[in-house]
C-alpha cells in the first residue's frame, strides 16, 4: 500500500471513529429523553376557579425539578415534561383522558386531576390499566373502598374525620348550639353526614339545618333564619363561590356567632383580600402551614415569588406533596409500575407537611386539622399538638 | 314553616322570579304568536344578554342597568338580521305540515347548539359572576339585596310599558291582531311583514334585557340558556297563545310555584318543578296550543 | 320495492359487523375503545330510527332510555350478574316507554319533540334527587369486565338493533309507521292501528338503548345522573341519522361512522368545536339534504 493510500485509510478510519464517538455521545444525550407525566386539570367549567391552586403547585415542582437537572430515575436525571388536557370539570371526560394518556399518549407517569369527583372517576381506569397514581385534592370516605395499589390519597381531610374533629373542637370551645348550612356538592354532604351525629353526641343543638345548590347567589333568606336563631356557631359547608357570599351576607345581616366555620375558601389567597375584615377569625379546613418545617417555608416562599400570591394552604400543599412523594418513589423504584406501586405503598416520605406514610389508600400520619384566619394569615388552630396559634372567637365583622 | 311561607321574604323572591320569567317569555310569545315558530334558541339570547352585561361591567365598569338600552338595541339588531336573513325566506317556503315543523325545531336546536358552543369556546365554560348592588337592604324583617330589587323594578317597568304599547299604540294593536287572527289582520290592511319583523326585534331585545338583569343575581355560563327556554315555553303555553297579559300571569304563577315549592321542599327540586310543570302542561294540551291552529296539510 | 332494498342492506351491515368482531385481535386497547364508541352509536341510532325516522315522531329525549338502562346496571352491580342486569336494563327502559307512551304519543309534531326533551330532563333531575336522598352523588363500578367483552357486547347490540330495524321496515308495522309519517289522520281512516303502532315503535326503540346504557356504564365505570342523561347524546343520535339518511338501513351506520371519525380528532383537544361542527352539519342537512347521504347517493344512482 502506498503511503498516500495508507494515510487516506487512516484518516478515513479516524473520521469514522470521530463520527461514531460523536454520535454515540449524542446518542447518550438523546437516551436521557424527557420523562412525560400526564394529567388532566379543570381549566374550564365549574371547578376552573379552584384548579389553579393545584396546577400552579405542579408547575412549580416541575420548574424546581428541572432546575436541579431533572427527575432522578435510578442513576439518570431526566427532564420532566407535562402532557396536560382540560377535563372541563367533567369527571367522565377526565376518565376518558386518563385512558388516552395511558393507552394512546403512553405517558411514563401520572399526576392527579383536581377534586374528588375526578379522582373517583379516574380510579377504575387506573385499576383496569394497572397504572399507579398519587392522588391529592380528593377526600371522600368512598375512596377507602378503592383497592390500594393504584391510587393513594395524601389528604387527611376525610369527611368522617372532619366531622369528628370539628365537633370535638366546637365542644372544646364551649359551643352549645349551631346552624348548619350545606352546599349539596359531594364533599359538603359527606361531611354533613358525619357531622350531624357527632354534634348530637357532643350535646350541641342544631338550630338551623339547610341545604343549598352550588350555584346559589343569594343567601339572605337562609341567613335571616340563622340570625333569628342566634346560635353559638355557624357551620357553612361551602365552596369558594358560596363561601364568599356567606361571609359577605352574614356581615350585612350582622350574624353574631362566635365560632364561624367556612369549609373551603379561607385558605386561599384571594379570600382575605377580597373580604377584608369580614374574613377575620373564620375557621376552615386545612392541615398545613408554612411554619411546619423548613421545606414548608421554602415551598411557601417559592410559590409566592413565582405566582405573586400565597399558595392555597389546602390544595396547593396537597398537590405539591403528591409530587414530592412521586419524586421520592421514582428515585428508588424507577419507572417500573410494580416497583413503583410497592415503593409508594410501603415507603415513608418526607414532604412539606412532614412525614407521610400510606396504609391502604390513606395517609395515616398527617392529622386532620383546621385553620383560622388571624389578621389575614391562616394559622393552624387544631389539633392542639400541631397548632401554630390559639383559636380566637369571632368578635366582629 | 308557616312563618317562612307567610314571610314577605319569599313573596318578594317569587315576584322577582315571576317578573323575570315574564320578560323572558314575552319574546317567545311574540315570535311564536306571530309566526308560529318555536324558537328553541330563545334561552340562548338570555344567556348572550347576560354575557353582554357581564363584559360591560367587568371590562368597562358600566353598570348593567345603564348598559340595558345598548344590550336591547344590539339584540334587536340581531333579531332584525335574523328575520330578514333567515326566517322570512324559511316562512315563505315551509308548509305547515307537522313533519316540517319538527324539522324546523331541529334546525333551531342545531343553531342553539352552535351558539352555546361558540360561546363556550369564546368565553370558556367557566361560570361568570360579578358583584353589583349586592348590599343588603332591610325592610322590617325582610332582607333584600339591591340587585334583586333593581331587577324586579326594571322588569316590572318594562313589562308595563310593553303592555301599554300593545294595548294603546296602533302598532301594538296590529301585532295583537296578527297574533289572534292572521288572515283577518291581512284583510284589515296590517303590514304583516313589518309587524312580524317588529315582533322579532322586540322579542330578541326583551330576552337579552332579561338576561342582563339576571346576570346581576345569577352566574352566567354558555349552557345556562336551556332552562330559560323551557320556562318560556311553559309560560307561553300555560298563559295561552296570543294573550300577552295571560303570559304575564302565567309567569307570575311559575315564579310563585318555584319559590314556594322550593321553600317547602328543597333547592334541589327547582329543576324537577320546572320540567315537571313543563311536561304536565304539554301532556294536557296535546295539540300544543290551540285546536284552532290545527295541523293543516 | 323498499323491502327488497332493505334485505341486502341488512345482510351487508351484519357482515361488516361480523368482520369488525375481529378488531381486538389486531388493535391496541385505545382502538378497541374507539370501536366500542362506534358500536354504541350504531346500536343507538338504529334504535332511534325505528321510532323517529319511520314514524316522523322525532324524539329529542332518547337519552332517557340510555340513562335508565345505565342506572339499572349500576344500581344492581354487586347484586346481579351481568347476564341478568343487562336484559333487566332493556326491560326497564321498554317498560318506561310503555308507561309514558300513551300520553306522550298523543302530542304531535314539534310539541312531541320538546316534550321528549322535557321528559328526559325531568327523569334526570328526579334521579339526581333520588340518588341524593340515598347519599349518592355518584356511583363507582369496580371490577367491570374488560374492553374486549364490552366491545363484543356492543357489537352484538349493534347487530341486534340493525336486525330489528331491518325487520320492522320489512313488515306491516314498518309500512304502517311510514303511513303515519305521511299523514296520520289518513292512515287512521285507512285502518292502520295508529296508537298501537306508535306505542310499539316507541317501546321497541327503547329496549336496546337501555341495554347499551348498561354496557356503557361498565365502560366508564363512573355513574353520575347529571352526566349520563346528557342531552348531547340525544342530539348526536339525531344528527347521525339525519346526516346519514333516515330512510335507509345504512343511513344511521354511515352517519355514526362519519361523526365518530370527526369526534376522534376533536374530543380531547376541542370538544366544543366538535359540537359546533355537529350542529352546523345538522342544520345544513336539515335545510338542504333532508334525505341524508344515503338518500342523496340513491338519487344519484337512479338518475
Amino acid at each position: 500500500m502506498t503511503t498516500a493510500r495508507r494515510k487516506f485509510i487512516v484518516s478515513l478510519i479516524a473520521a469514522f471513529g470521530l463520527a461514531w464517538a460523536f454520535s454515540s455521545s449524542t446518542a447518550l444525550a438523546q437516551a436521557a429523553k424527557p420523562v412525560r407525566i400526564g394529567f388532566s386539570i379543570a381549566k374550564t367549567g365549574i371547578f376552573a376557579a379552584a384548579a389553579p391552586s393545584q396546577l400552579n403547585a405542579y408547575e412549580l415542582w416541575r420548574e424546581q425539578v428541572n432546575a436541579r437537572g431533572g427527575l432522578e430515575i435510578g442513576k439518570q436525571k431526566r427532564t420532566v415534561e407535562f402532557v396536560m388536557y382540560d377535563d372541563q370539570s367533567n369527571p367522565a371526560q377526565a376518565a376518558k383522558i386518563y385512558e388516552k394518556l395511558i393507552t394512546d399518549d403512553k405517558v411514563d407517569l401520572l399526576l392527579a386531576p383536581w377534586g374528588t369527583p375526578m379522582h373517583v372517576a379516574v380510579a377504575p381506569v387506573l385499576e383496569r390499566l394497572r397504572f399507579p397514581m398519587v392522588g391529592n385534592t380528593a377526600a371522600s370516605v368512598k375512596v377507602r373502598d378503592l383497592k390500594p395499589g393504584n391510587i393513594w390519597f395524601t389528604t387527611a381531610a376525610i369527611p368522617d374525620r372532619i366531622g369528628r374533629e370539628l365537633a370535638a373542637m366546637l365542644k372544646a370551645n364551649g359551643v352549645r348550639s349551631a346552624a348548619l348550612l350545606t352546599n349539596v356538592l359531594p364533599f359538603g354532604k359527606e361531611i354533613k353526614g358525619y357531622l350531624e351525629p357527632a354534634l348530637k353526641q357532643a350535646g350541641i343543638q342544631i338550630k338551623v339545618n339547610e341545604e343549598y345548590p352550588p350555584d346559589i347567589k343569594d343567601m339572605t333568606a337562609m341567613l335571616a333564619k340563622v340570625k333569628q336563631a342566634a346560635p353559638d356557631a355557624v357551620l357553612a359547608l361551602s365552596y369558594p363561590g358560596d363561601s364568599a357570599i356567606y361571609v359577605r351576607q352574614a356581615k350585612e345581616l350582622g350574624i353574631g356567632a362566635k365560632f364561624q366555620f367556612v369549609m373551603i375558601g379561607p385558605a386561599m389567597d384571594f379570600f382575605p383580600k377580597a373580604l377584608g375584615s369580614a374574613a377575620n377569625d373564620i375557621v376552615t379546613v386545612g392541615e398545613w402551614s408554612p411554619a411546619r418545617n423548613a421545606r414548608a417555608k421554602g415551598f411557601h416562599d417559592a410559590y409566592l415569588s413565582k405566582f405573586k400570591e400565597k399558595p392555597d394552604y389546602l390544595d396547593s400543599s396537597l398537590a405539591y406533596m403528591s409530587c414530592e412523594i412521586l419524586e421520592q418513589a421514582v428515585k428508588s423504584a424507577g419507572l417500573d409500575k410494580a416497583r413503583l406501586r410497592d415503593a409508594i405503598s410501603k415507603g415513608s416520605f418526607e414532604t412539606i407537611n412532614g412525614a407521610v406514610r400510606f396504609k391502604g389508600v390513606e395517609n395515616t400520619v398527617t392529622k386532620t386539622g383546621f385553620l383560622q384566619l388571624q389578621s389575614g394569615e391562616p394559622q393552624l388552630v387544631w389539633p392542639a399538638a400541631e397548632a401554630t396559634a390559639k383559636f380566637r372567637p369571632k368578635s366582629s365583622w | 314553616m308557616i312563618e317562612t311561607l307567610a314571610s314577605g321574604q319569599l313573596l318578594f323572591a317569587a315576584l322577582a322570579a315571576g317578573a323575570t320569567y315574564a320578560l323572558v317569555a314575552l319574546g317567545l310569545n311574540l315570535v311564536y304568536g306571530t309566526m308560529r315558530l318555536l324558537n328553541v334558541t330563545h334561552g340562548d339570547l338570555v344567556m348572550l344578554g347576560g354575557y353582554a352585561a357581564y363584559w360591560c361591567f367587568t371590562l368597562a365598569g358600566i353598570s348593567p342597568l345603564l348598559a340595558l338600552p345598548g344590550i336591547a338595541l344590539g339584540a334587536a339588531a340581531l333579531g332584525s338580521a335574523a328575520y330578514h336573513g333567515l326566517f322570512r325566506r324559511m316562512l315563505g317556503t315551509t308548509a305547515a305540515a307537522a313533519r316540517l315543523e319538527s324539522n324546523s325545531l331541529l334546525l333551531f336546536f342545531g343553531v342553539s347548539i352552535i351558539i352555546q358552543n361558540v360561546a363556550a369556546l369564546a368565553f370558556t365554560a367557566t361560570p361568570r359572576g360579578y358583584e353589583y348592588l349586592s348590599e343588603v337592604h332591610r325592610f322590617g324583617n325582610i332582607a333584600l339585596t339591591g340587585n334583586r330589587l333593581a331587577a324586579l323594578l326594571v322588569a316590572a317597568a318594562l313589562l308595563a310599558a310593553i303592555l301599554a304599547f300593545l294595548r294603546l299604540h296602533i302598532f301594538g294593536l296590529a301585532l295583537r291582531g296578527l297574533i289572534e287572527r292572521r288572515e283577518g289582520a291581512a284583510v284589515v290592511g296590517v303590514d304583516i311583514d313589518r309587524v312580524q319583523h317588529a315582533s322579532f326585534t322586540l322579542g330578541f331585545g326583551s330576552a337579552a334585557v332579561a338576561g342582563a338583569l339576571l346576570s346581576m343575581t345569577e352566574q352566567v355560563s354558555p349552557f345556562a340558556g336551556f332552562p330559560y327556554t323551557i320556562a318560556a315555553f311553559v309560560v307561553v303555553i300555560m298563559g295561552g297563545l296570543g294573550s300577552i297579559g295571560g303570559g304575564m300571569i302565567a309567569a307570575l304563577l311559575l315564579g310563585l310555584l318555584e319559590t314556594y315549592g322550593v321553600a317547602l321542599t328543597s333547592s334541589n327540586y327547582r329543576s324537577i318543578l320546572l320540567y315537571g310543570v313543563f311536561v304536565l302542561v304539554l301532556l294536557t294540551r296535546p295539540q300544543g296550543l290551540f285546536g284552532r291552529r290545527a295541523i293543516v296539510r | 320495492m323498499k323491502p327488497n332494498r332493505d334485505l341486502p342492506a341488512l345482510l351487508g351491515i351484519l357482515a361488516v359487523l361480523a368482520l369488525a368482531a375481529l378488531l381486538p385481535l389486531a388493535a391496541s386497547e385505545y382502538w378497541i375503545g374507539v370501536g366500542i364508541s362506534l358500536a354504541m352509536w350504531i346500536a343507538l341510532t338504529q334504535s332511534w330510527a325505528v321510532l323517529s325516522a319511520l314514524s316522523g315522531y322525532i324524539s329529542l329525549g332518547h337519552v332517557v332510555f340510555y340513562g335508565l338502562g345505565s342506572y339499572v346496571v349500576v344500581a344492581t352491580w354487586e347484586r346481579l350478574p351481568l347476564a341478568a342486569s343487562l336484559p333487566l336494563a332493556a326491560c326497564a327502559s321498554a317498560l318506561f316507554a310503555f308507561v309514558i307512551g300513551l300520553p306522550v304519543l298523543r302530542v304531535r309534531g314539534p310539541y312531541f319533540v320538546i316534550l321528549s326533551f322535557g321528559v328526559a330532563e325531568l327523569v334526570k333531575y328526579v334521579l339526581i334527587a333520588v340518588e341524593a336522598a340515598q347519599g349518592n352523588a355518584s356511583r363507582l363500578i369496580l371490577g367491570a369486565p374488560g374492553l374486549e367483552t364490552l366491545y363484543a357486547l356492543l357489537l352484538g347490540l349493534a347487530a341486534l338493533a340493525t336486525l330489528l330495524a331491518g325487520a320492522i321496515r320489512m313488515t306491516r308495522l314498518g309500512q304502517g309507521l311510514r303511513a303515519i309519517r305521511e299523514d296520520e289522520e289518513a292512515a287512521e281512516t285507512l285502518g292502520v292501528p295508529v296508537t298501537r303502532y306508535k306505542l310499539a315503535a316507541l317501546v321497541l326503540s327503547a329496549a336496546i338503548p337501555g341495554a347499551v346504557g348498561g354496557v356503557m356504564a361498565l365502560r366508564s365505570t363512573y355513574f353520575e345522573p347529571g352526566q349520563v342523561f346528557d342531552p348531547m347524546i340525544s342530539f348526536s343520535m339525531i344528527a347521525m341519522v339525519i346526516i346519514g339518511g333516515g330512510d335507509d338501513l345504512r343511513g344511521p351506520v354511515i352517519g355514526a361512522v362519519l361523526l365518530s371519525l370527526i369526534s376522534e380528532f376533536l374530543w380531547a383537544s376541542a370538544p366544543q368545536l366538535y359540537m359546533i361542527i355537529l350542529g352546523a352539519l345538522l342544520c345544513a342537512f336539515v335545510l338542504f339534504v333532508p334525505d341524508g347521504l344515503c338518500g342523496r347517493l340513491l338519487r344519484v344512482r337512479t338518475q
